[in-house]
Parts: structure tokens; C-alpha cells; sequence
């Protein structure tokens, strides 16, 4: 186990590094630059702004700085906002993601489990119906139209709730966000437990414990959601890790000061140390959060040993 | 599996509850939008655009920025709140000589920062000089180029001098066509180069007086720097060979000026702005300028504070650093969330501000706003914040929304160095070819544009106007351009389509307006022009390296309240020209104007020039857009000016619902507040 987490951790680190430089290859690609706007610059006010971030060295120059700065984990600074370093934006925006993902994720988990678990326990019945279609309806509804419906109703008509803007956790400003945000994911996880649900409920060793005469709730609780909550598992680590680190549309829609806004506007801008310093902070995030999976399955399910 | 009565029922919910959603805002016929309950207190909560780039205000260059340097920083100047002409701030008053190259400022005394210290000229010079450095690499440098040696010691260039005699070759004597080498031979300009050391002091001698006998000049005593401010202007050459021999190549003279010769620096001492003495600033031009006045309100002007940012460096702006010297100051800054500023008792008119504090929300999503704005959670919006859609819902129609038109244009560029577009009459055809009048009954929020400035924001200006739609003569002018049948009549299938197109930038309005444009023009000339979208930076490039055929999207907003603002774009080739076309004669006449003292004289000249420049017609004018944007009825003392740029010392909070604005507030009449 020990072995197996060590060489999957050194693995990463090539991993990011592939990431990183192919996310600079593509900045590069891209025409225009940080400062193109549409004013076109005299050439002179060009050349002073490439003088002074470095833009006029030979780009293995600049790879090499760039990718020094990403062994050091230090990124820099923004080239947009010049007087912050992308460590200090990485700081002060993901405390919003993680709150925002970390809650959609959890009320995520309790609904679409009690649901699912609810429908495989009554299958083909009306609650199964019931709950399925509208699972269904959240894996189809785009969270850019559900957040607007939900504004539109409970901040707009009824004045219940703020319709945007962050106001710290907590307040009443997360509820729509986090709505919007776990409404897929609540889907997701019902369908995958009331599918993983029937499958172990049909298997010998239920049947063997419910002919042990154990009451359906030990059965049920101690013995098939264990099994049948492996799908949800592996989906938590890709699922996670993205609500985590920002959510674009729904940061946007509810203008949350988190990851994911500097990310679509960093690209936008053309912001080279931030956008190579969220991907590498992503993509890190990502494989930590799958060889997280990977452990868990080590304890949920017996039969996987590394 | 799947129930489809469940679905139904759920889909019917859904429907229900939106239906009662839109009921209740139908419903409520109030005649302002959305909630309407004033704040407590005197505090403002405004929507200022995408989230600034700095604090710094030399180092921002949007309108977003601008809305909040406005309230951080002051200027010699401020814009009137509504009509954005100069009015004065730390300057008290000022004399401008009567050629529009020299300004002599006053300040008032009692000016300071935010910490306290007092604000003088040698702030102002210190600015001024901060934002030109090259090291500083500021994208909006350029707006101060009119400064004498501005742009010399921006772009890092270099004087040169000859080391016998110590003196600095002049520009004229490198001007072309002065001596052998020229293009013109001219005889009125005395060849300088071969002139002896005496003459030249005469001369130099000459001209100074020249200079004191303007009028103005008299309002602050001579100086040594101004003597030497005065003295012919030297020659600046770019400082690396590479660029000098450039220049070497284009214009041969050089070759000669710069042998043998050592090349100087350009300093910032060098630049035409003066500290006469702690509340007299003088500012030279390197050539007459008369809205450079006008200019000295963007943020790039306002005064900053030298300690504070030698101290910390890029820092300095951070809020436990930051020194302002505007009516606000701030309190807190947190990125992407709000920025809020606080009334500075240090601010030199702290009597005349109301509001205690503004919390700028920075957002980019329309409807996010508007949403906010709805809810009652904001007070006021910036400019062209009201999604198409809702404005045409009936927003519009409301008491709260505001709207003038706007110090911009917008038009399609036409690249004139590709067949067929390289023929004024295919250009004009096209232009003909567009019902504008359909075009803004369509948009909604502009009105049809046919020349080249902004319809109705210049009192005084003869804009020239042009034929707006006639298909007829389009079609004629085409057939006369080649593309016609036996008949002589024009034949839509002659004209070579795949040579043109129309390319935009990738965005909802400009593709509905491209497709509106597109429609038009099959109607009326039977011609399909290609359209093409392209991401906005890839979209810069391509314009500006000329890379597309046919047409182009573009868009212009003022720098300033003067026509020549707009005119001044197709003034030399490279910048933001984007077309091909250029004729020294349309810059000639952009400069005599500029050196025209009387006003209504210079503004006839300039539209002379606007109408040179129709005739040749590299661009084909649209619209005028129109401000368009929200705010409460109990936010008072905020006008929908052209730039939609507030001065926020006269801006407040009327809690007594009879001095409500209902409507757009007089625009009317120079009263400053009401």
C-alpha cells in the first residue's frame, strides 16, 4: 500500500510537468498577447511592455523560467493584475471554490444516495419513477439555465434570496449557487446508487444475511450500501476535484470571487503565470484526488488489495 | 425505465413556477425596475465593469478603471458631470496661449493626500514623468505624447549632439526636404545645418521672444527651463542601431546629421513639464493642441504620490500601503468581490462630497447585474449593461433607465489595398448598400451614424453628413466599377464574392448586426457577403496586419470631447488605422486645424477633413451607440454623460422620494450639482 501511494505520487510529478508545457505551447500558439486590446499599442509602448516582462528573450528562455518557477512552486506574478502573485490569488480564491464545491458535493452525496438508495429498495415503484425522472432532469438541465430559473424565482419574484455576489460562509448568498452547482451531481449519484444498489442487492452475500434472519436495515446499511456506493467512490475523486478548483458558469452567473472566474478571464487576458499556474494547481489536484480514490477503494471494497 | 408521467409532472412544476415568476414581475407595473428602497446612510453600491487591473492609474486603461481612479485620485482637471468638458479641480485656473501649445496651470493650496502631505507642481511634474518612463511600460503613455519630448523619452530615444560645440542637431534640420537629399526643395526654412553658432543663438534668441509675446505666456514668470523648453526642437533617433538605421533609410539626411555626432539620452528632465514654482505648473507641447486640455482628466494625469511608490514599488497600491489624493480613499479591496471606498477628510473639497462611501461591485455578466440591480441590491450600473433582451421587455421604458448618446462609433472597416474594396465607388456602393435607419429601429439603444463622429455630443461641430441608403446609386456605382452586363446594367453575379467578407469578433450583438448588415446587402445589391467570426485577440491581429478581405468590425470610443479624437485614427498608417489608407494631405489638414486658434474656425477645418475623409470612404459608418445603463431614482447628482464617467464628489443619496429623478435628470444648464 505504502509502495504503491509513493510511486503513484512520483508519477505525478512528470504528469504536471507534461501538462504545463503543453498549456505553454498553446499559449504560445494563440495569436495576441496580454496587452493587445483594442487600442492598437505604438510599437514603441510594445516594445518597453515585452522588454519588461521578458517577452523578448528566445522562448527556451522564457521555458526555462517558466518551468523553474513551477519546480519552485512559486508562479509569479499576474501580468493582468500586476501587483499580486498568482500563489496569493490561488490563496485567496480557492477558500470560495472549496466552499461552494465542497457543499454542492455534500448535499450532493446525502440527496442522491438517500434517493438512489430509496428507488433500488423500491424498484420499478412510484418513488423509483419519481426520483429517476428527476434525476434524469438534473443530468439534462445545464446549470446555466437552472441558475438563472432558480434567481428568477427565488431572488427576482419572492426577493427570498440574493440573486449573486459572495458573502462569506455563511450567508444566504451560497444557497442558490450550491443549488445550481449539486443538482448534476445529485443526479449522477442517485443513478449510480440505485444502480450499484440493485446489483448488490441481487448478490449471494445479501441474500445470505438476509437469510440470517438480520433485520433489513443491518442488511441495507451495514452490509449492501458498502458495495453499492463503489461507483459513487470512483466518481467522487474527477468530481471533486473539479468542484473544488472552480466551477466557470455557475462563478460566473453568481459573480463568486473564485477559481474559476480568474481561470476563463486569465485565458481571456492572455495571462500566462496564472493560467500555467492554475493548470499546474488543477492537474495536481487532480491526481491527488484520484489516488485518494484509489486508497479508499483499498478499505470500502475488500476484494482490491495493492 | 424511465416514467414519462414523472416527467411530465416535474416539467409542469417547472412551469408553473416560472409562470408565477414572470407573473409577479409583470404584475408589479411600477414604473421604475425592481425593488426601490434607498440605502441607509449616504452609501453608494455601483457596478463598475470587469475587475480593475490595478489601483495604479498609470497602469490601467479601461473605462472600469477609470470609474474608480475617479474617486481615488484627482486631477488639474475633472470632467464636468455632464457634459465631460474640464472643469477645475487642483488646478484653480489655467491659461492656454493662443497657439494651444503652452498651458500654465495654478494649483490651489490646500490639495493633499490621503496621508496628509500637500499636493504641489512638483507632484504634477512627477506623474507626469512616472508615467512616461519607459521602465514603467505603461499601455496608455501615448495619451501624454503631445508633451514636448514625451515620446522621445518614452520610446527610449536619444538627442544628438555634436561634441566640438555642444550642440543638439535640431529636428528641422533633419525635417526631409530642407536641403539637398529632400523630397521638396524649400527655400522659405533656412538650411540650419549649414548655419553658424551666432545666427543660431540669434534665431534661438528670436523665437523665445516670439514665445513670450504670446498671450498666456505672461502668466508665470520665465525660466531657465522654459528658455531651454523653447529653444528649436532637437532631433530624437531611436537609441539602438537597429532602429537608427532604419531611420538612416527612410529619410537619407540622417546619414549625414548623425555622423560624428554623440547621442544623448532622452532624460525625464527633458520632457515640457515644469514645477515654476510650488503651485504654477507649466506644460509645453511639442505641437499645438487644443484638446489636449481635455485630456487631463484620464486617469493617466491624475497626481500620485512619488514617497509612497518609491517606498514600496509595485506594492504600493496594496491597501495597507496605498496614498490617494481624490475625494475617496480606500478601505478594503477584495479582488472579484467589491472594492470599497470611504469620503477622505484630507480630499481639498471634502465640503462638497455627500456620500460617505461607494462599494464598487467589479462583474462582467449582464444579467447578473441586472439581476442585482433588480433585487435593489446595487444602486447604479455602468454603461451598456442592459442585455438586449430586457431592453426590450420594456426596460427601456422605465423611469430609472438612462441613456444619451455616446462619445463612439461604430462602423466596418474596409481593407483598400485588396481588389475589388481597392475602389472607392465599390466602397461607396456598399455604403449605400446599408439601410441604417432599419439598422438602429433594429439595435434598439443607437441612432444610424453616417460620418465619421458621434452625432449630437460636439455643440458647435458642422459634422458633415453623407447619403445614408440608396440602393440605386449603389448599384450604379458598381456597374461603373466593372461589375455589369451587356446591358450596362450591374450584375450581381460579376461581382467576386470570394474575395470579400465580413469578419467580426466573436460576440451575440456583433454577429446579429453582421447578419442584419449581410441581409442588407443581399437585399439591396444581391450581393452575399461571407461572414466570418474570429476570437476577439486573434480578431486585433488580424485587423491590424490587415489580414482580412473585405470588411471589418470596429468600434472607436473617444479619448476626449474633441471630433479630432475620431479623425485623428487614420492621421498616419500603422496605429489604429487598420485599413491601408492614408493621404498626407488628410494629416495636413488634421494639423492646420489643430493650429487654428479660433475654435469655430478649427472646428469647420476639421470637418473638412471628416468630409476628405468620407469621400475616400476606408470605413463605412454605422452607428452611434447610446449609454445605456440603470440607476435608482434616489441616486442623485449622476447625469448620463457620453463617457458614462461620474464625478463622484457631487454624487448622493436622496432619501425625500419628491426629489426623486423621475427620468433622465436635466441635462441642461452648467449647474454642477442639483
Amino acid at each position: 500500500m505504502f509502495r504503491f501511494i509513493i510511486r503513484r505520487l512520483i508519477v505525478t510529478v512528470p504528469m504536471v510537468l507534461i501538462v504545463v508545457t503543453i498549456t505553454w505551447a498553446l499559449i504560445r500558439l494563440a495569436p495576441g498577447n496580454f496587452y493587445t486590446g483594442e487600442k492598437k499599442l505604438p510599437a514603441a509602448i510594445e516594445k518597453n511592455l515585452r522588454e519588461r516582462y521578458g517577452l523578448d528573450k528566445p522562448w527556451y528562455v522564457q521555458y526555462g523560467r517558466m518551468m523553474s518557477n513551477i519546480i519552485r512552486l512559486d508562479f509569479g506574478n499576474s501580468l493582468k493584475y500586476e501587483s499580486e502573485s498568482v500563489n496569493e490569488i490561488l490563496k485567496r480564491t480557492l477558500p470560495v471554490s472549496a466552499t461552494l464545491g465542497i457543499l454542492a458535493y455534500l448535499l450532493a452525496l446525502v440527496v442522491g444516495v438517500a434517493a438512489g438508495t430509496l428507488a433500488a429498495l423500491r424498484q420499478n415503484s412510484r418513488l423509483d419513477y419519481a426520483s429517476m425522472g428527476l434525476a434524469m432532469l438534473g443530468i439534462s438541465l445545464p446549470n446555466f439555465v437552472l441558475g438563472p430559473i432558480l434567481v428568477l424565482i427565488f431572488a427576482l419574484s419572492f426577493y427570498w434570496l440574493p440573486p449573486a455576489r459572495w458573502g462569506g460562509f455563511p450567508s444566504w448568498n451560497i444557497v442558490l449557487p450550491v443549488l445550481t452547482l449539486s443538482a448534476v451531481y445529485m443526479a449522477y449519484i442517485a443513478r449510480l446508487t440505485r444502480s450499484g444498489m440493485l446489483e448488490v442487492l441481487r448478490s449471494d452475500y445479501i441474500r445470505t444475511a438476509r437469510s440470517k434472519g438480520l433485520k433489513e436495515r443491518d442488511v441495507v446499511f451495514r452490509h449492501a450500501l458498502r458495495g453499492g456506493l463503489l461507483p459513487v467512490v470512483s466518481f467522487t475523486g474527477p468530481a471533486l476535484a473539479f468542484l473544488v478548483t472552480g466551477t466557470v458558469v455557475v462563478e460566473r452567473i453568481f459573480a463568486m470571487p473564485g477559481l474559476g472566474n480568474y481561470f476563463i478571464n486569465a485565458n481571456l487576458n492572455r495571462d500566462e503565470p496564472l493560467i500555467i499556474g492554475i493548470v499546474a494547481f488543477i492537474s495536481i489536484m487532480i491526481l491527488i484526488f484520484n489516488l485518494l480514490v484509489d486508497i479508499a477503494y483499498g478499505f470500502i471494497d475488500p476484494r482490491i488489495r495493492y | 425505465m424511465l416514467n414519462e408521467k414523472a416527467v411530465r409532472l416535474v416539467a409542469f412544476i417547472l412551469a408553473l413556477a416560472m409562470l408565477a415568476a414572470s407573473c409577479t414581475t409583470q404584475a408589479s407595473k411600477s414604473e421604475f425596475f425592481g425593488k426601490i428602497e434607498p440605502p441607509e446612510g449616504q452609501v453608494l453600491r455601483y457596478i463598475s465593469g470587469s475587475e480593475p487591473e490595478s489601483l495604479d492609474p498609470q497602469m490601467s486603461s479601461g473605462q472600469p478603471e477609470a470609474r474608480l481612479h475617479m474617486s481615488l485620485y484627482d486631477g488639474l482637471v475633472e470632467y464636468h458631470p455632464k457634459t465631460m468638458q474640464p472643469i477645475p479641480s487642483i488646478a484653480e485656473r489655467w491659461t492656454i496661449d493662443e497657439d494651444a501649445s503652452e498651458l500654465v496651470f495654478f494649483l490651489r493650496r490646500n490639495a493633499r493626500f490621503s496621508n496628509g502631505d500637500p499636493i504641489t507642481a512638483r507632484d504634477f511634474v512627477y506623474t507626469f514623468r512616472r508615467g512616461l518612463n519607459p521602465a514603467l511600460a505603461s499601455r496608455v503613455a501615448y495619451l501624454a505624447y503631445d508633451i514636448k519630448y514625451a515620446q522621445g523619452y518614452n520610446e527610449g530615444g536619444v538627442f544628438v549632439r555634436d561634441p566640438r560645440n555642444g550642440r543638439f542637431v535640431t529636428a528641422s534640420e533633419a525635417a526631409p526636404g530642407t536641403a539637398a537629399g529632400g523630397m521638396e526643395e524649400s527655400t522659405a526654412i533656412p538650411t540650419k545645418g549649414l548655419m553658424d553658432d551666432a545666427a543660431f543663438q540669434q534665431e534661438n534668441e528670436a523665437l523665445h521672444r516670439r514665445e513670450l509675446l504670446k498671450k498666456g505666456e505672461d502668466a508665470a514668470p520665465d525660466t531657465e527651463f522654459h528658455r531651454l523648453i523653447h529653444a528649436p526642437t532637437k532631433l530624437v533617433v531611436p537609441a539602438d542601431e537597429k532602429g537608427r538605421e532604419k531611420a538612416v533609410k527612410d529619410n537619407p539626411k540622417l546619414k549625414d546629421l548623425l555622423a560624428g555626432k554623440e547621442l544623448v539620452p532622452v532624460q525625464p528632465e527633458d520632457i515640457g513639464v515644469e514645477a515654476v514654482d510650488d503651485y504654477t505648473l507649466r506644460v509645453t507641447l511639442a505641437q499645438p493642441a487644443p484638446y489636449f486640455i481635455g485630456l487631463l482628466a484620464h486617469q493617466f494625469f491624475r497626481v500620485i504620490p512619488q514617497k509612497t511608490i518609491e517606498k514600496h514599488g509595485v506594492a504600493w497600491t496594496k491597501p495597507a500601503n496605498i496614498v490617494t489624493s481624490g475625494p475617496f480613499k480606500l478601505e478594503s479591496h477584495k479582488p472579484y468581490n467589491e472594492i470599497v471606498v470611504v469620503r477622505d477628510p484630507m480630499f481639498w473639497d471634502a465640503a462638497t462630497v455627500k456620500l460617505d462611501k461607494i462599494i464598487f461591485y467589479p462583474l462582467e455578466e449582464q444579467t447578473t447585474m441586472l439581476n442585482l440591480y433588480k433585487a435593489g441590491d446595487v444602486d447604479a450600473t455602468y454603461n451598456h449593461t442592459v442585455p438586449a433582451s430586457w431592453l426590450k421587455s420594456g426596460v427601456r421604458n422605465m423611469k430609472d433607465y438612462m441613456k444619451t448618446p455616446e462619445n463612439a462609433i461604430e462602423y466596418y472597416q474596409v481593407n483598400i489595398t485588396k481588389p475589388p474594396m481597392n475602389d472607392v465607388r465599390v466602397r461607396k456602393a456598399f455604403a449605400l448598400g446599408i439601410d441604417r435607419e432599419a439598422l438602429a429601429r433594429y439595435r434598439a439603444v443607437v441612432t444610424a451614424l453616417t460620418a465619421f463622429t458621434p452625432e449630437g455630443i460636439f455643440p458647435g461641430y458642422p459634422r458633415p453628413a453623407r447619403e445614408d441608403f440608396n440602393p440605386e446609386k449603389a448599384k450604379s456605382l458598381l456597374a461603373e466599377a466593372g461589375f455589369r452586363d451587356g446591358a450596362g446594367k450591374f450584375d450581381p453575379n460579376k461581382f467576386p464574392v470570394d474575395d470579400v467578407e465580413l469578419v467580426y469578433n466573436t460576440s451575440e450583438s456583433n454577429r446579429q448586426v453582421a447578419e442584419f448588415v449581410q441581409a442588407q446587402w443581399k437585399q439591396n445589391l444581391g450581393v452575399t457577403v461571407p461572414l466570418r467570426n474570429v476570437e476577439w485577440k486573434t480578431f486585433l491581429n488580424m485587423r491590424s496586419k490587415l489580414e482580412y478581405k473585405g470588411f471589418a468590425r470596429s468600434g472607436w470610443v473617444g479619448d476626449y470631447m474633441d471630433p479630432y479624437t475620431f479623425l485623428s485614427l487614420f492621421g498616419q498608417l500603422g496605429g489604429d488605422n487598420g485599413t491601408g489608407w492614408f493621404v498626407p494631405e488628410y494629416a495636413k489638414m488634421l494639423k492646420a486645424a489643430n493650429s487654428e486658434p479660433d475654435q469655430a474656425k478649427r472646428y469647420e477645418m476639421l470637418a473638412k477633413a471628416e468630409a476628405f475623409l468620407l469621400d475616400a470612404q476606408p470605413v463605412i459608418p454605422l452607428v452611434t451607440p447610446s449609454t445605456s445603463w440603470m440607476k435608482k431614482p434616489y441616486v442623485k447628482g449622476m447625469y448620463p454623460n457620453p463617457g458614462t464617467l461620474h464625478a463622484w464628489k457631487y454624487v448622493y443619496i436622496e432619501q425625500d422620494r419628491a426629489k426623486w429623478d423621475k427620468g433622465v435628470p436635466d441635462m441642461t444648464g452648467d449647474a454642477l450639482a442639483d
